[in-house]
């Protein structure tokens, strides 16, 4: 046959299957939408930050650090322009803003706020808007002693325009409220609100000659004309020029808002994989509604076959209206998904700023197509290539059934499965490994799901069939011989029950750790920034307002210079030209950056461990024969590639100092106590340059009180509640889990369309049971019920394989990978069963709709 | 139209065993017989004594367990399963007793069907041509659950002559329908026939359309027991 005759048979073939093509597109739809709409997400904040990059980050490029930017960088910029006439006349634009934690207090020391205070000189921002009220530019409103504050400061601290506050023991008055910022995001993890203050205003404060942590940054505008490959040869010349530039981080607009685009991306796989979930429980669907299209058309494939049709032009006409199928569904599908992620500012609110929602994303649309189609094939392959063996015979036979695939054609249809869904998981995760982890899970969990619905259909089989009735018997003897559509069926609804269910339980758990009350034996607030000399008067200020557990350590800070004898240089080189393959594709492992090296790395030391550390490795302190030990926390050691015997080379801030490594230890670090991944012997760090970390216990209704005692007698002490911080992360959490469960919701829904679709396809068998049941006598109510009562007992079986599946890895990443306290509430349980229940319930009578409504007299004539 | 070269059918101790458990049931036992071309031949016999089964193998739709068939001097035995289909799509036309039609298709496009599958120029004015001819010219759009019983055989008549079979296989094609229906098939079954020099083969369990055939082969358990030869050897039987 030619190929227009192929598409023209297979039109004729589709014709009067409106049901089986709707079911079949619901099945593939589904998941489509869910893949498009996390693909789509992901790219189009991606895409977002990289065309509002300048606007996300005020500036063209940033070099951002610890330490003020050496002056040398001018000469760069200098140089930049100089060297080009394209430029003559123009400058590169500069601007600094230091960025730091502090804490705020009202005039009359009574109330204090965390507070994230910024101090921004030059022509900041360069993009972008920063929206005060009053309207007006910052240098207007911020002088020596003003300051503007987010609405927020306000709300909490109970303060209007015109007030004052205390911040690093100066007084500001409140010139205005910062209403927007460009480069701040609303998803960002911040600590308290925002406090500008003029460069003026910052020097009268104690707080930067006191030792506060501050992020020093200088955002670059090139002149006009400039290219982006001047940028990048600008970013080159800085990197070349900037002394200890491995401790700056020196950014184009390009690479905006890094953690942003991070967070999205992993967000990206990890619900990816969610969403492929739905799509393959779609795709058990889809193998289910294939299986009774096929069974319905056996007798017109033998026809075709005895006119003349060779095997492989019946596969073929099949296949045609497979793809044709799954084409157009998966096309509905991405335009679902589109169309949801247009919703997702109504729907999410200020999750996300407006300008990075970017609903048409093409790659993201043909990746959900191809899945669709996929999945549709690799669910139906099997079937279609069972189509070969139909025998013509069966025309005038109508027993000579198709001879099964036989175990040659199952094992190749299994690794067909198999395989596919690796290589979509792996794809979607973006990296081999999860993919297979993927397909564990998931073939583990049907074949578990599939062994517990025969276990209870044959507990089904052993129950009395009297007790309940005509009704309750009916039910049960299509649970006791449910077939294999039905077992699909409850493994399909029972998958999406069992994701739903353990993610529910997982971040219920976290939830209630995070907001749980701490230990009474662990601190509640930190204290940093701490000088040396004030500690003493900062140890009896906390005991005489009734303060507890106050423990200290000091703290140093310094660059790792070499480690046994490399250079650290050399290091970062080494490890820069051979990483792991896949870690470096996946990201998905904790692996030995630069970053890990080059960082500003936090050591105590003291005569002995806190508690909550345990020596997993030789001794400390190691002995006076042992000078200058170290004890090194057990997985940094394993980052830095360091063991007992090493040395570590320090820069501390100028001075070189050598430890050696002569333990290793493991850290609980849920004690909330003062850790540190290096803990040295006194001795090498007692004069160096150091601050103090302190932690107390302090009861909740004091907190505030002594927060502001602290503050009015020592400004440049930071005071942090641990509370406050696991409230910021809840929140970050919290904005996951709608995201997961939004998505988990797709896979209930594709798992109810299979049930749907499974009950619809026996459709023909239902209406002669309903004219049967009719003519005994029942009234369509009656038959109904019975119906109801059937699907509610086969939803019950989802359910409680469901339920129990994901309570179970509920209870292994709860008890066994977190080690948290393990809880399961007879309320969850009982919604979640309830709810798959009576969706299952609903569900099946849609789809039997047409068979209740028979006529008894219809269904025997047409015998 | 050109004239098809009338086939001729040959078996050799065609025989056809099932298992049953661990029995094993001979339908169909040594049979051996020749229809020449054009010849018009009914299979006669109770239920359960192979007629079906015969017809089933001569198609090359089942596959004997001994002995061979031949169409046109191929030996169709050692076919595989889409040489069979290529065999069937040229040489054989069907006609069953419960009309097969199928259900998704219109009546036009259920003619059409073995045209196309052959590759035949214009295959819908064809088929709409030989659907007049079965006096269903303005019933073509309709599907075949909007057809009575008599129309469906109609149709499955034109669709088994579509392509100009040499041989024309039908099994009971009356079986389904009443007695002025079935008169009006069988009447245009056989004109058809002559018209294409067609040679047929037509299971049956009514003596008098028996006494129309060529000749009758008579199974009784699966064996030949009469295979006797009427006066006229060829062509038109009335």
């Amino acid at each position: 046959m030619t190929i227009p005759q192929y598409f023209r048979m297979a039109m004729r073939e589709s014709r009067r299957a409106r049901g089986r093509i709707a079911l079949f597109a619901g099945c593939i739809a589904v998941g489509v939408a869910a893949i498009v709409v996390v693909a789509g997400l992901s790219a189009s904040v991606q895409e977002g930050v990289r065309s509002e990059g300048r606007k996300l980050m005020a500036a063209d490029m940033i070099i951002e650090g610890k330490r003020p930017v050496p002056a040398e960088v001018d000469t760069v910029l200098v140089d930049f322009v100089a060297g080009d006439s394209r430029f003559t006349g123009q400058t590169v634009q500069r601007a600094e803003v230091k960025e730091f934690v502090s804490v705020v207090l009202s005039d009359d020391e009574k109330t204090s706020q965390l507070a994230q205070v910024k101090v921004v000189q030059g022509g900041y921002p360069f993009y972008g808007q920063l929206q005060l009220d009053p309207a007006g530019s910052l240098d207007l409103l911020l002088t020596a002693d003003t300051t503007v504050v987010a609405p927020e400061l306000m709300e909490r601290m109970g303060l209007k325009i015109g007030d004052a506050l205390r911040i690093g023991g100066s007084r500001f008055r409140v010139a205005g409220v910062v209403v927007a910022e460009p480069d701040k995001l609303a998803v960002t993890f911040a600590l308290g609100p925002r406090v500008f203050l003029s460069p003026e205003g910052l020097n009268r404060t104690a707080l930067l000659d006191r030792g506060a942590r501050v992020d020093h940054k200088v955002l670059l505008k090139l002149p006009s004309g400039a290219t982006s490959l001047d940028l990048t040869q600008l970013e080159r010349a800085i990197e070349a020029k900037l002394p200890d530039a491995e401790y700056f981080r020196i950014r184009s607009f390009s690479e905006a808002q890094p953690a942003l685009r991070r967070t999205f991306d992993r967000m990206g796989r990890y619900l990816g994989l969610v969403g492929l979930l739905s799509l393959l429980v779609g795709g058990v669907g889809v193998a289910q509604v294939a299986r009774a299209w096929l069974a319905s058309r056996m007798d017109d494939i033998a026809i075709l076959r005895c006119i003349g049709a060779t095997s492989r032009e019946v596969v073929l006409l099949f296949l045609l209206q497979v793809v044709a199928m799954a084409l157009a569904a998966s096309l509905i599908g991405a335009a679902l998904g589109t169309a949801l992620h247009a919703l997702v500012p109504t729907l999410f609110g200020d999750l996300l700023p407006p300008e990075l929602i970017r609903p048409w994303q093409p790659a993201a649309i043909v990746r959900g197509v191809a899945l669709g189609l996929a999945v549709a094939l690799v669910f139906t392959l099997p079937l279609l290539v069972g189509l070969r063996r139909v025998p013509p015979v069966r025309v005038l036979r109508r027993d000579a059934e198709p001879v099964n695939a036989g175990l040659f054609g199952q094992l190749v249809a299994a690794i067909l499965v198999l395989s596919g869904v690796w290589i979509a998981a792996s794809l979607q995760a973006e990296s081999w490994r999860f993919g297979t982890y993927f397909l564990g899970g998931i073939v583990a969990s049907v074949l578990l799901l599939a062994l517990a619905a025969m276990a209870l259909s044959r507990l089904a089989r052993l129950l009395p069939r009297d007790a309940g009735g005509v009704r309750l018997r009916h039910g049960l003897t299509h649970l006791a011989r449910p077939g294999a559509a039905t077992i699909g069926a409850i493994i399909a609804l029972g998958l999406g029950v069992t994701f739903v269910f353990a993610t529910h339980i997982v971040e219920r758990h976290f939830g209630e750790q995070l907001k749980a009350e701490l230990p009474t034996d662990a601190p509640s607030t930190f204290l940093i920034d701490v000088q040396p000399d004030q500690w003493d008067e900062l140890a009896t200020l906390l005991r005489s307002e009734g303060a507890t557990g106050i423990e200290s350590q000091p703290l140093v800070t310094a660059r790792l210079a070499a480690i046994d004898g490399v250079p650290v240089d050399e290091l970062t080189e080494r490890r820069r030209s051979q990483p792991t393959a896949d870690a470096n594709q996946s990201g998905d492992r904790p692996r030995p950056n630069r970053g890990t090296l080059t960082r500003e790395q936090r050591i105590t030391y003291g005569p002995a461990l806190p508690r909550g550390n345990r020596i997993i490795t030789g001794q400390f302190p190691a002995g006076p024969e042992v000078p200058n030990g170290v004890s090194v926390e057990e997985n940094f050691a394993g980052e830095l590639g360091v063991q007992v015997g090493s040395t570590i080379g320090l820069d501390v801030q100028g001075v070189p100092v050598e430890l050696k490594v002569t333990s290793l230890r493991t850290v609980d670090w849920r004690t909330f106590g003062i850790n540190f991944f290096l803990f040295a012997e006194p001795g090498p760090l007692n004069d160096a340059p150091q601050q103090r970390v302190a932690v107390a216990r302090i009861a909740t209704p004091d907190l505030p009180r002594v927060q502001a005692k602290v503050v009015a007698a020592m400004p440049n002490v930071t005071v942090i509640h641990i509370r406050d911080v696991m409230d910021k992360v809840n929140t970050v959490l919290g904005n996951l889990s709608i995201a997961t469960r939004a998505l988990g919701l797709f896979t209930i829904a594709a798992g109810v369309i299979v049930l749907g679709g499974t009950i619809a396809a026996t459709q023909a068998k239902r209406a002669k049971e309903v004219a049967l049941l009719k003519t005994i006598g029942m009234t369509r109510r009656d038959v109904a019920t019975v119906f109801a009562i059937e699907y509610a007992l086969t939803g019950m079986v989802s359910a409680i394989v469901g339920v129990t599946a994901g309570a179970t890895l509920g209870w292994a990443v709860i008890s066994k990978l977190m080690e948290l306290p393990w809880s399961l509430r007879i309320g969850e349980l009982a919604i979640a069963g309830g709810t798959t229940v009576a969706l299952a319930v609903v569900a099946g009578l849609a789809a039997s709709a047409r068979a209740l409504t028979v006529r008894p007299v219809e269904v025997l004539r047409a015998e | 139209m050109t004239m098809p070269t009338p086939a001729s059918i040959e078996t050799v101790g065609l025989t056809r065993r099932f298992q049953s458990g661990p029995k094993t049931i001979t339908v169909l036992d040594q049979v051996s017989l020749t229809i020449p071309r054009g010849e018009f031949a009914a299979i006669m016999g109770p239920s359960g004594s192979g007629k079906s089964t015969l017809l089933a193998l001569l198609a090359g739709l089942d596959r004997p367990s001994d002995g061979s068939v031949s169409i046109d001097g191929e030996a169709i035995e050692a076919m595989n399963e889409d040489r069979l289909a290529l065999l069937r799509r040229r040489k054989i036309g069907f006609v069953f007793q419960s009309f097969h039609l199928l259900g998704n298709f219109t009546a036009v496009e259920n003619v059409m069907l073995p045209l196309e599958l052959l590759g035949l120029p214009s295959p819908r004015q064809r088929a709409s041509e030989l659907l007049a001819r079965v006096g269903l010219g303005d019933r073509g759009h309709h599907y075949p659950t909007q057809l009575s019983g008599g129309e469906q055989q109609r149709v499955a008549l034109a669709r088994a002559f579509a392509p100009d079979p040499p041989v024309l296989l039908a099994d009971e094609p009356t079986g389904n329908l009443d007695g002025v229906n079935g008169q009006i098939v069988i009447d245009l079954m056989l004109n058809l026939r002559r018209d294409h020099g067609t040679t047929l083969v037509l299971v049956t369990h009514d003596p008098t359309l028996a006494a129309l055939a060529d000749r009758t082969i008579r199974l009784r358990d699966g064996r030949l027991v009469d295979h006797d030869a009427t006066a006229t050897p060829t062509g038109a039987s009335r």
